[in-house]
């Protein structure tokens, strides 16, 4: 059952069809072309025979001994009757021609002597198949001419094997032909299903996925075992998009989820310390509490920043890159953070150009690096006091942050500033910035660090 | 007394934000689910609700309240720190703040919300020589008990500035607050403005002391 399903094994069949055939073409055709005529017509051709026909016609001349004219034309008529095929007149004794019942040229209407002979010449053993013979008794001088076409004698069957080399040579490229024209469409069926096989394999371009729809699988054959097997390799991809999926929500939940379930106990902590604030305490206990929220908050962004970078480097930030005026973005954040520079007693130096200057990025991402530098800043650099931030309207734009301690950095006692600086250029370079970081030389006495963030590929400047 | 409808699962910290603001003068009710919150909320002068609530998350409940009583404001205290988090949480929140914090902030964004929402017992601000009536729209100079004219967009300023206290506000922010349309490149007319409103209510208007200019950043107006 698989075997006659097999590609292969089908084409095999036509090649060996073929084969087999042109070979046989040659007895087979002889025996077509022999069999079915030889029976049939000895008797169905009353022409076939030469020598009944003279038989024949000796018999009825002889028969008309002594008979008048009429009785001649009369016998001719009733014989032509019979041998519709056959052309029959007669000649008198004078040498007329009487009653022409034939379609060959006639003979001239009296026959001179020498015609006689030229006639009976050409006809003895030519074309047409011609009989004369004397009407009754032989010195009557009458005769009866019977002429029938050999063509008209000879059997249908007998006429084609005539033609026998070429009805053979016919036949054989007959069979070539077949055999071309179903290897063709075989081969062009192949093609089809081939074709249809590779459209299903290039996934539409507006098919959302990358992964090709399944197909209907026809024959199983060699392709329709192709087929099959795509199927299956779809659906197993499916699958595993559909597990990977699963598993990446289960993950950003997870983290999600770890990062709420920190926070939790940290709120509960930073709630008890507040509460030890109002209690009577020494100046040390004091001391221990201050620490203490501070660490906490400094726990809690910590536990912001895994999240954040869970996120960042699995690629499941969600951004949204858009025209943003930077200009803008940057002195609302700076309005924003003002406040906590100010109690610090920060020097804060703000420079903005009057212009907008546009960068296609998520500002949201832009404030969360800027963020990370900020808190940086505020947590290390307390040395300096000192914040700058300036933006430059020149080659595409940039944002320059400075401060006069060690601090923007993170390298000074806080350890874990890493974490959100590598939040910080990770964010950069998704959209397509970079941060320059000079840092002063504490021996020089300009301790400072400035960091100059600008785009990648410099755009033409805006406006 | 201020109400505020506080919703939070945790015991230790339910118990100890209730204290402290209780402490802090107003009256808390506390529920540890969002079962019973939205009947309870039209008594309310703002929502303080938490996000991993059992039953209903905070996200619907919140969405509930809000449909029940727009106008009272809500705040979403959370320890969600998401990105996606929080913007799910504005799409009908009025603010949000993670968890860990500090007490001291949750009172003041407590006090800007309701500020904002005009459910503030004190219906006067008191800026140095000034005093604003919210209510009545009118500005008197406490030196000479008069009344300051302003003009409807001076007013406006004002206004903006005593909803955000103690917060720069740059000059973008201030005119699309005010004017409500997309702030242009380059316009100078809110700098015009602000300088029309300090001749009018600056002792010196070469040196402001009400409406203070944050050099290279904004204006802002302390309380």
């Amino acid at each position: 059952m698989k075997g006659t399903r097999s590609l292969f094994v089908r084409y095999s069949l036509i090649v060996l069809c073929a084969i087999l055939l042109l070979p046989l073409t040659f007895p087979i055709v002889t025996i077509v072309l022999s069999l079915p005529f030889s029976a049939r017509s000895e008797t169905s051709n009353p022409y076939r025979d030469g020598s009944k026909l003279t038989a024949m016609w000796h018999r009825e001349a002889k028969a008309l001994s002594n008979a008048k004219d009429a009785d001649i034309d009369a016998a001719l008529q009733r014989l032509k009757a019979r041998y519709p095929e056959a052309g029959m007149f007669w000649v008198d004794a004078g040498g007329r021609t009487r009653l022409y019942l034939s379609d060959l040229d006639p003979p001239p209407d009296v026959w001179p002597p020498s015609y006689a002979v030229s006639f009976m010449k050409a006809r003895i053993g030519g074309d047409p198949f011609t009989v004369v013979a004397f009407v009754g008794d032989r010195d009557n001088g009458a005769f009866m001419v019977f002429e029938v076409p050999r063509g008209v004698m000879k059997a249908p069957g007998e006429r084609v094997r005539e033609q026998y080399p070429y009805v053979l040579v016919g036949s054989a490229l007959l069979v070539l032909g077949l055999f071309l024209s179903v290897s063709l469409m075989f081969f062009y069926r192949l093609r089809c299903r081939l074709v249809r096989l590779e459209r299903a394999m290039t996934p539409a371009p507006d098919a959302d996925g990358d992964i090709p729809a399944q197909i209907e699988p026809g024959r199983q054959d060699e392709i329709g075992r192709l087929e099959t097997a795509f199927n299956d390799m779809v659906r197993k991809l499916e699958d595993s998009r559909r597990r990977e999926a699963g598993e990446e929500l289960l993950r950003r939940d997870l983290i999600a989820n770890l990062s709420h379930d920190l926070r939790t106990p940290l709120t509960a902590i930073n709630g008890h310390v507040y509460g030890l604030r109002n209690e009577s305490l020494s100046a040390r206990g004091r001391e221990s509490v201050a620490l203490v929220e501070q660490k906490i908050g400094y726990l809690g962004q910590l536990i912001d920043n895994l999240l954040s970078h869970a996120l960042l480097s699995a690629g499941r930030y969600p951004y949204h890159p858009d025209v943003v005026d930077i200009v803008r973005t940057v002195r609302t954040l700076l309005a924003g953070w003002y406040p906590a520079f100010e109690r610090e007693g920060f020097e804060i130096d703000a420079d903005f150009p009057d212009n907008a200057v546009c960068w296609t990025i998520d500002a949201a991402w832009l404030e969360r690096v800027l963020d990370n530098y900020f808190q940086n800043a505020l947590r290390h650099a307390k040395s300096g006091y000192y914040i700058g931030l300036r933006v430059e309207e020149r080659d595409g734009g940039a944002i320059v942050i400075a401060d006069r301690g060690p601090g923007l950095v993170g390298v000074s006692t806080d350890k874990g500033a890493g974490l959100g600086l590598s939040i910080a250029s990770l964010m950069l370079k998704e959209m397509n910035l970079c941060a320059d970081i000079v840092s002063g030389d504490p021996a020089s006495g300009s301790p400072g660090t400035t960091i100059r963030i600008r785009q990648l590929e410099a755009l033409p400047p805006s406006e | 007394m201020k109400r505020i409808l506080y919703i939070e699962d945790d015991p230790e910290i339910g118990a100890w934000v209730r204290e402290d603001l209780e402490r802090r003068g107003y009256a808390v009710d506390w529920l540890t689910s969002g079962e019973g919150s939205v009947s309870r909320v039209r008594e309310a002068d703002i929502v303080v609700l938490d996000i991993m609530l059992p039953g209903l998350d905070g996200y619907s409940v919140g969405q509930r309240l809000k449909q029940e009583a727009p106008d009272v404001p809500v705040l979403l205290l959370s320890a969600r720190t998401a990105v996606d988090d929080k913007l799910q949480g504005l799409g009908f929140a009025d603010d949000y703040m993670t968890k860990p914090f500090h007490p001291d902030e949750l009172a003041a964004r407590l006090d800007v919300l309701m500020r904002r929402y005009g459910r503030e017992s004190a219906r006067e601000v008191r800026l140095g020589h000034l005093l604003v009536r919210v209510d009545e729209q009118s500005v008197i100079d406490k030196r000479t008990e008069k009344e300051i004219p302003l003009t409807a967009k001076q007013l406006q300023i004002l206004q903006c500035f005593l909803r955000n206290p103690n917060r720069i506000l740059t000059k973008e922010q201030l005119y699309e607050a005010v004017w409500g349309e997309p702030y242009i490149d380059g316009d100078k007319t809110v700098m015009v403005h602000i300088r029309y409103l300090r001749e009018k209510l600056e002792i010196d208007p070469g040196s402001p002391s009400v409406i203070e200019t944050v050099r290279g950043i904004g204006y802002r107006v302390r309380q």
